[in-house]
């Protein structure tokens, strides 16, 4: 079944996107290609609570509205990194694919899209999916593996580098038809069947307050392309809007403070620290070498150094052992105010946002094949 | 617990509930008399509240100035990353095991030692 959505291109005659080119090169022949865009965001909590300038996101009534403000987990795919959200990153390397929009969907398992859906897609007369799980920040030519799937002929590639997956994987029309047959494997196809793509570009995974911090500090070092949302107030070291620093505090370099934060007198910021949007970083407290998370108050003189603190808890880096500030008033999450200002930046993600329910009768017929515990939210590039 | 090297003592966290008043007199009462390290072991908090931060401090206050010498035994992970996180441990020697903190004085007189000869001149 074929429908009109924006889910799939055709490649064009003179404006001809690579991932056609790469087609055609394979099959000595004008071929279209149609290529569909999932996007997998880790936790369920997470992509309610990020959805909810959407209207009409076809949830599961059971669903829990949204994260509550003092639940972990660390380091979810959507908290921002300098200020950047990692999901727009993905988005801008799916636009410049030339795909029109994009699916978000979310899942608390490893596994991703469950194969009815793949099979869902299949219907609507897809070529080729391209799943991308939120996991990683990869500075990865799309198009390239495009052109090396087409090239390769396996139902499915998997990108991975030297450390492993990196959660993107490319899906071909029999894999997505085989999707829905069968239902004992993932992603389209078993182990046997998915062709690596071997990256050797930048790519860090951010599930990890590890690799976080490492690309906290690239980033700050300009040792990779993201660059921190701010202004470079001085070298490497940038400061959001409507930050508030009181005369007294030390900014120590490479390091970034995001916007609305409050540092308080005495307190030192950096080498290597980022504290995200929304802090408060109280009298004569240090951070070292380490990520603040959104909306996060530290009490005074507290020292962190080597650590990725969220709300109320606090990570080693070196050690991985997580403690509890709360008990003690050393640390807490700041309850969200939602400003004009922040509800604009969130519509930006989700203004175009479409839910599955709302689109035609054909896309229709692909909502119901989703099961309800998978919520899917439609995304225009 | 009275060891050769020091005074062993448990710390009297919040959520110990029995003899914890008793068990907070004696620690105060072993750092003003005790001319011996005193040993003050975490091991058995959970986790440490703001009463808890407060008699931490109070404690290496007792012993600022005096020959006494603290050290703090974590006994979790969790305990020492709070001790670092309040800059406890920049003032008061932290161990992992009550062993590690009994060995410490040793190295402390060793220390002492070779600064000693060192201010003579002469080779350790």
């Amino acid at each position: 079944m074929h429908t009109s959505t924006v889910l799939s291109y055709e490649a064009k005659s003179g404006d001809m996107p690579l991932v056609a080119q790469a087609a055609k090169s394979n099959s000595e022949r004008k071929e279209a290609v149609e290529l569909g865009a999932v996007v997998v965001v880790p936790a369920k909590e997470d992509f309610a609570a990020m959805s909810l300038a959407a209207i009409n996101i076809n949830r599961a009534p059971s669903s829990p509205a949204a994260a509550t403000e003092d639940s972990r987990p660390f380091y979810s795919s959507r908290v921002p990194i300098l200020g950047n959200d990692i999901l727009l990153s993905w988005m801008d390397l799916v636009r410049k694919l030339g795909v029109g929009s994009l699916w978000l969907t979310s899942s608390s398992t490893d596994q991703g899209v469950p194969c009815s859906d793949l099979a869902g897609f299949a219907r609507q007369g897809l070529d080729q999916l391209l799943v991308i799980k939120l996991k990683s920040y990869a500075e990865m030519d799309l198009a390239d593996l495009v052109r090396f799937h087409c090239e390769s002929r396996n139902p499915v590639t998997e990108a991975q580098d030297a450390r492993g997956q990196l959660g993107v994987c490319l899906l071909d029309h029999l894999a997505l038809h085989a999707g829905g047959e069968k239902h004992e494997f993932s992603c389209g196809a078993s182990e046997s069947e998915r062709m690596p793509y071997q990256f050797r570009g930048y790519a860090k995974r951010i599930m990890s307050a590890t690799e976080r911090q490492e690309l906290v500090g690239d980033a700050l070092t300009g040792a990779c392309a993201m660059r921190p949302l701010g202004t470079e107030i001085r070298e490497q070291v940038w400061i959001g809007e409507g930050a508030k620093l009181a005369a007294s505090v030390r900014v120590i370099g490479p390091a970034y403070i995001g916007d609305r934060t409050i540092v308080r007198s005495g307190a030192t910021v950096g080498p290597f620290a980022s504290v995200e949007h929304d802090c408060v970083v109280d009298c004569g407290t240090t951070v070292e070498r380490s990520t603040v998370l959104p909306r996060t108050y530290l009490a005074p003189g507290l020292l962190i150094r080597h650590q990725l603190v969220d709300g109320g808890y606090v990570e080693d880096l070196t050690c991985g052992i997580v403690a509890d500030l709360r008990p003690a008033g050393l640390g807490s999450r700041i309850q969200r105010r939602e400003t004009r200002q922040q509800a604009f930046s969130e519509a930006n993600v989700f203004a175009r946002a479409t839910s599955a329910s709302a689109l035609g009768a054909s896309a229709s017929d692909f909502a119901r094949s989703s099961t309800t515990s998978q919520p899917w939210l439609q995304v225009k590039l | 617990m009275k060891a050769s090297a020091g005074t062993v003592l448990p710390f009297p966290c919040a959520s110990r509930s029995a003899g914890r008043r008793a068990l907070r007199k004696e620690l105060l009462r072993a750092l003003r008399a005790s001319g011996s390290p005193v040993i003050v072991d975490f091991s058995d908090c959970g986790t440490l509240n703001r009463e808890d931060i407060d008699l931490m401090l109070k404690c290496a206050a007792q012993v600022a100035g005096r020959d006494t010498q603290l050290l703090f035994v974590s006994g979790s992970r969790a305990t020492r990353v709070l001790l670092d996180v309040t800059r406890v441990s920049s003032l008061v020697p932290v161990f992992n095991s009550v062993t590690e903190a009994l060995a410490y004085p040793q190295t402390g007189a060793a220390s002492d030692a070779e600064d000693f000869l060192a201010s003579q001149g002469q080779e350790p």
